[in-house]
């Protein structure tokens, strides 16, 4: 039994966190606010070669061919970071492309120069082998290729041309592109049955850890200014009322973070709780990150309520991920209906 | 990563498996003083004989020597199998076994560790006083040296069993002069002395275990001062670490066992549509999973934190976050109960009766108080783990 990250993986995080520092700074979410697509394409590209896309790849399809505890633990510190583009959607998608046969395609996305975007039902619909039906909600699907449509059964990746009247909405989210359309029976090019992959189960494993990703940059963001902010002589952080805000800011993100690498290993070794352990995970994930932003905006104070400072954005990307791979009362109901766990 | 047990340590869970299977206690537990004296050494003392005393202990000091998963093992399967806590047995096992293991001298070892051991001494604990609660090292219980004696006159408050136990692990004011963590002063108290007055305190539980103890010129021998005269406060310290290192594993672990008897309870009980089962109830469904799912991310931290002990050897202030998220979970699981329990709240249960969940809910009022109160815990993790200013 070992939960604690290796040292293969702490390398891993620290190569990824260089890169997202220099090529995708935060601030570039605010310079490009008014752009179609919410990432730079070169450096979408330059992630892609650092294998930021096919990091659980099989070998065989270009990927590093690593498990899924090492997958969540990169999509934390995406999260960490606010990397802007489909990220999930594309690992995902790169993932389907393989288990489908499709080398070329599970190449391309996972070189960067095919992009999947995410898209989700909203309402009634209907996600099978063939064909998709229903008004989808659009993420970063600006130059995609494809849309991932994921459902509990399987996993569709459909191309964007599929999608004939796509209307822009404005995103909540300043580093999300979000979109509408409705199809009446797009045809899926590439299907992947839960039975042969739980590719729901994974991405809902990733959604929690950008979520956990997220509570854990808020937790570090609000105690670095509690420190340093000074009120009547002295730091806000001496005080109760900061300093415990603090305290459950770090609890929440160490228990988000701990279940989603539980739900990991679970996912990945195929226990039988996986499912309990996966959605327990975007349950408890999806309550720290939106808590610990709210709590975050409220330490910092005037600041916090600016455009400005950083505490919005992590807030919002939270409430993005809230609801990707189930809306949240629903991955509640899924938890109840689980057995008890292993 | 990952979450699977060697063969040794599956052949282990099932040896654990069977043994508390075949001998844990059937009978419910009484709920009078003597009655639970009776109950939770006899259960010790099965465990004694079994082989399973003292998991935690080192095996020099007749425990099991168990490794830190061995120990997660047997605490989830005693809790899968609904066995009742640890409970007058407490202080004995995880404080005042681990702080004699670590400063008593060789005598007071030999005397006392077998006695916990075998379940022939119920221990408790005289820290806290009317006015040193949180703040401990305030506290002013004196003591003064008089030949080979130290002459106790003061107060204790908040022990549990005081009324039972044989033994306590008291702390005393030797001098007043120093900062308040100095002069302080770490005995055994033998519960029987001349001069102690133990006078029970009702709980909101209606629990009969709570105490206050009065020292009247109460005459300790100094050969039951562990450590030395004046050195209490590192001695105290050293058993609080033990308690947030592994002592509450037992309680994270029986939380999970605590909710699927909550959700099994909601699919019988009819629920506040007068219906329907509880569970049907929206409100009380999405409250069900939200504490299930809490459970298990608890769950992942005490594996978190087992996996860190094994690394780091050490039980850091990540004790605290367990402590804290354990209580306010218990508590919420509680008010969750009481919900489902609907009008039934007005009858008084008691937690060791099956679905007692009117008692479970005044009893977990105390889980955020006793062992370091919520807020300690929240200063701890702030300004240890976070390093904000005092």
């Amino acid at each position: 039994m070992d939960l604690l990250p290796s040292q293969d993986q702490l390398d891993l995080i620290a190569a990824a966190s260089d890169f997202l520092e220099s090529r995708l700074p935060i601030e570039g979410i605010r310079q490009r606010a008014d752009d179609p697509s919410a990432v730079d394409p070169d450096a979408w590209r330059e992630g892609a070669e650092l294998g930021l896309l096919t990091l659980g790849l099989d070998e065989e399809y270009g990927g590093s061919g690593r498990l899924l505890d090492d997958e969540a633990l990169l999509f934390a510190t995406l999260a960490e970071h606010l990397a802007p583009g489909p990220y999930l959607a594309s690992t995902l998608g790169a993932r389907v492309a393989a288990q489908c046969g499709d080398l070329p395609l599970a190449t391309a996305i996972g070189e960067g120069s095919t992009l999947v975007g995410l898209a989700e039902l909203r309402g009634d619909g209907c996600i099978g082998p063939d064909s998709i039906k229903g008004t989808f909600d659009l993420i970063d699907h600006a130059g995609a290729a494809y849309l991932l449509v994921a459902s509990r059964q399987g996993t569709a990746l459909v191309r964007a041309t599929q999608f004939p009247d796509i209307g822009d909405l404005p995103s909540a989210d300043p580093g999300s592109r979000l979109a509408t359309a409705t199809v009446d029976a797009a045809t899926v090019s590439h299907w992947l049955p839960a039975e042969t992959d739980p590719l729901w189960l994974r991405g809902t494993v990733l959604a929690a850890a950008g979520l956990a990703g997220l509570a854990n940059a808020l937790t570090t963001m609000s105690t670095e200014h509690a420190k340093l902010r000074v009120q009547f002589g002295r730091p806000i952080g001496v005080h109760q009322a900061i300093k415990h805000a603090c305290a459950d800011m770090a609890v929440a993100a160490d228990a988000s973070r701990s279940q989603m690498l539980f739900a990991a290993v679970c996912v990945q070794s195929g226990r039988e709780d996986a499912a309990f352990q996966a959605y327990a995970a975007k349950a408890v994930a999806t309550k720290a990150a939106i808590g610990n932003g709210a709590a975050t905006i409220q330490v910092h104070g005037g600041m916090g309520y600016t455009y400005e400072h950083n505490a919005h954005l992590y807030l919002k990307r939270a409430h993005l991920l809230a609801h990707l791979f189930g809306e949240p009362a629903e991955v509640l109901a899924e938890l109840l209906d689980q057995g008890a766990p292993q | 990563m990952d979450l699977d047990f060697t063969d040794e340590q599956v052949e282990f869970r099932d040896e654990v498996r069977t043994w508390l299977a075949e001998n844990k206690p059937r009978e419910q537990r009484p709920d009078d003083a003597a009655g639970i004296r009776e109950y939770d050494l006899g259960w010790q003392r099965t465990q004694w004989d079994g082989g399973w005393a003292g998991i935690a202990w080192p095996t020099e000091y007749g425990g099991g020597g168990l490794s830190l998963t061995q120990q997660l093992i047997w605490y989830e399967e005693y809790a899968a199998q609904g066995l009742p806590g640890i409970d007058a047995t407490f202080v004995g096992l995880n404080h005042a076994g681990p702080t004699l293991m670590t400063r008593a001298s060789e005598e007071q070892r030999a005397f006392h560790l077998p006695r916990i051991l075998r379940g022939e001494a119920v221990w408790c604990q005289g820290f806290s006083e009317p006015d040193a609660g949180s703040d401990l090292a305030s506290l002013r219980t004196r003591a003064v040296i008089d030949g080979d004696e130290l002459v106790i006159n003061g107060q204790k408050i908040w022990t549990s069993f005081a009324n039972i136990a044989d033994y306590q692990e008291l702390l005393v004011r030797t001098d007043a002069t120093g900062s308040k963590h100095e002069g302080i002063t770490w005995a055994i108290c033998d519960m029987r002395l001349p001069g102690i007055d133990v006078r029970p305190i009702t709980t909101i539980e209606g629990g009969a275990e709570f105490c206050e103890v009065f020292y009247d010129d109460v005459r300790i021998p100094l050969s039951s001062v562990v450590g030395t005269i004046g050195d209490g406060w590192s001695v105290a310290m050293s058993t609080l670490s033990f308690e947030r290192g592994t002592a509450f594993t037992a309680n994270q672990v029986r939380l999970a066992k605590i909710v699927e008897d909550l959700i099994d309870f909601a699919r019988d009980h009819l629920g506040p549509d007068g219906r329907r089962p509880a569970i049907a109830d929206d409100q009380i469904a999405r409250r069900l999973a939200e504490v299930r799912a809490a459970v298990a991310s608890l769950r992942a931290m005490t594996y978190v934190g087992i996996c860190d002990a094994m690394r780091t050897d050490t039980p850091g202030p990540r004790g605290s976050m367990l402590k804290l998220v354990y209580a306010d979970l218990c508590k919420e699981i509680a008010a969750l109960g009481m919900d489902i329990v609907g009008a039934d709240a007005l009858r008084r249960t008691s937690r060791w009766e099956p679905n007692g969940w009117v008692g479970y809910y005044y009893y977990a009022f105390s889980q955020s108080i006793g062992g370091g109160t919520s807020e300690i815990q929240r200063n701890i993790i702030g300004e240890r783990m976070l390093g904000l200013p005092r």
